[in-house]
């Protein structure tokens, strides 16, 4: 049995390779984010805008409590869902967009900032963390959930959070 | 190397003879592959794996000389050496995980964190208990130890093709002929080693030392026609406008995104 499985592993694994290894198709930035006409890139503003609207709850809301219409304001989230995940989605093709800008310069000179190259890679592997991270809390719970918990439900009573105050002004005031 | 395993003195009959010959050719390809490295002037381009190729050149012609001089010593330094070369081997994995990401300033170690991270996860669970932990005598310890190893390099091997894939680069005739070659050699033994383990050495023991030099002399082929020539650098797509193609440009602009989604994830 033993034998058998690791036969599999084997032959599984040069099929795997052999088909990984064809030419992948290029990647196009467009088609994550459909025809907004508005391209996902971090240095443009009205992207940026725009997942302000994507995940503010004030529109659902005013829906649900001022107009009272709670079936609108439940379409209205399932909608600003479905635009959460794609404009997430289109931010990390953007970032792998610019993840896969090649460096032109000699290979010589790369390899003396071998310490930036870490950093580097670790700010990848974080952007790539926090952002399946948001994708799975989006999907799961919805574009209005908190990303990050909050810590309000810490019992810190009126007093302790007064003497924190105050031990933060007598700081405050050496300070000066 | 693993040409001189084909000429362990348990062989018996023709199956040694064809092993012998098989061993020969792989070690003639050795060579070959250095030879045409040196003439290529591919030692700057490809350093870890041609040190590996000088390293298995030098280690079979010391075996090769230890088999005819002192057929005694022959067995424990045919060991000691076939141990090392499964620690050498790694090498070749790192020279690839380098060379996919080597033109990317944003993923440049990615490769080499991968490679490392999960070699070192593999070999403390995985690899580490067969020679601690083995109930089973010291030539079947051996075999575990190089059956597992063989895996964690196929894993290895497996996740820098997929995280390549992930961010669709292409690899070149070079580099993609070292995975391919690599990938071969590493099937057949992951295969060899299971089958060597469950059948033992009187039923399986012939074909082992056949299949082992085959095995690697098939990866040698490839690896000699993959590194004949020096191939042109994959076409690395368009370079975006906001960076240009600088690394420092690049570094700025990955904060810039790191720091919107943290903005994100605090509202």
């Amino acid at each position: 049995m033993i034998m058998l499985i690791y036969a599999a592993i084997a032959i599984a694994f040069l099929i795997l390779v052999i088909g990984l290894l064809q030419k992948p198709e290029p990647h196009n930035l467009d088609d994550a984010f459909g025809e907004k006409g508005c391209a996902p890139k971090i240095g443009n503003g009205r992207w940026l805008d725009l997942s302000e609207r994507i995940f503010d709850p004030s529109d659902s809301r005013w829906l649900q409590e001022d107009l009272a219409f709670p079936k609108l304001a439940k379409e209205l989230m399932v909608r600003r869902k479905r635009l959460a995940v794609q404009w997430l989605e289109a931010l990390q093709a953007s970032f792998d967009d610019l993840v896969r800008t090649p460096d032109f310069a000699p290979v010589e000179t790369s390899e003396t900032n071998a310490a930036g190259g870490w950093r580097m890679l670790w700010l990848t592997v974080r952007f790539k963390l926090l952002v399946s991270y948001a994708l799975f809390v989006v999907r799961l719970f919805g574009p209005y959930h908190r990303l990050i918990p909050s810590f309000s439900w810490v019992p810190l009573s009126p007093a302790s959070e007064r003497s924190f105050r105050r031990a933060a002004l007598a700081v405050d005031r050496t300070s000066h | 190397m693993h040409g001189v395993r084909g000429a362990c003195p348990s062989l018996v009959g023709s199956m040694q003879n064809v092993g012998m010959v098989i061993s020969l050719l792989a070690f003639a390809l050795v060579g070959i592959v250095l030879a045409r490295g040196i003439v290529g002037k591919c030692f700057r381009l490809f350093p870890l794996f041609y040190s590996y190729i000088i390293y298995v050149f030098c280690g079979s012609l010391m075996m090769y000389l230890v088999y005819w001089c002192d057929r005694q010593a022959y067995r424990t330094a045919f060991w000691f050496y076939y141990l090392v070369s499964i620690l050498v081997e790694f090498t070749v994995l790192v020279e690839i995980s380098d060379q996919i990401f080597r033109r990317f300033p944003a993923i440049r170690n990615l490769g080499r964190a991968l490679t490392i991270i999960i070699s070192a996860a593999f070999g403390l669970l995985y690899v580490l208990p067969a020679i601690l932990w083995s109930p089973a005598g010291r030539a079947a310890t051996l075999l575990d130890f190089a059956l597992r190893a063989s895996v964690t390099k196929a894993i290895v091997l497996t996740t820098l093709i997929i995280a390549a894939r992930h961010y669709g680069l292409e690899l070149g005739k070079n580099v993609a002929g070292l995975m391919v070659g690599f990938s071969i050699y590493l099937g057949v033994n992951v295969a060899n080693l299971a089958a060597a383990l469950l059948f033992g050495r009187v039923l399986y023991g012939n074909i082992f030392w056949i299949m082992v030099p085959t095995g690697y002399a098939l990866c040698l082929l490839i690896w000699m026609i993959a590194l004949w020539e020096r191939s042109s650098v994959p076409n690395v797509g368009e370079v975006s406008p906001v960076v240009g193609g600088s690394s420092d440009a690049v570094a700025l602009e990955l904060t810039r995104f790191n720091s919107e989604l943290s903005k994100l994830l605090h509202k």
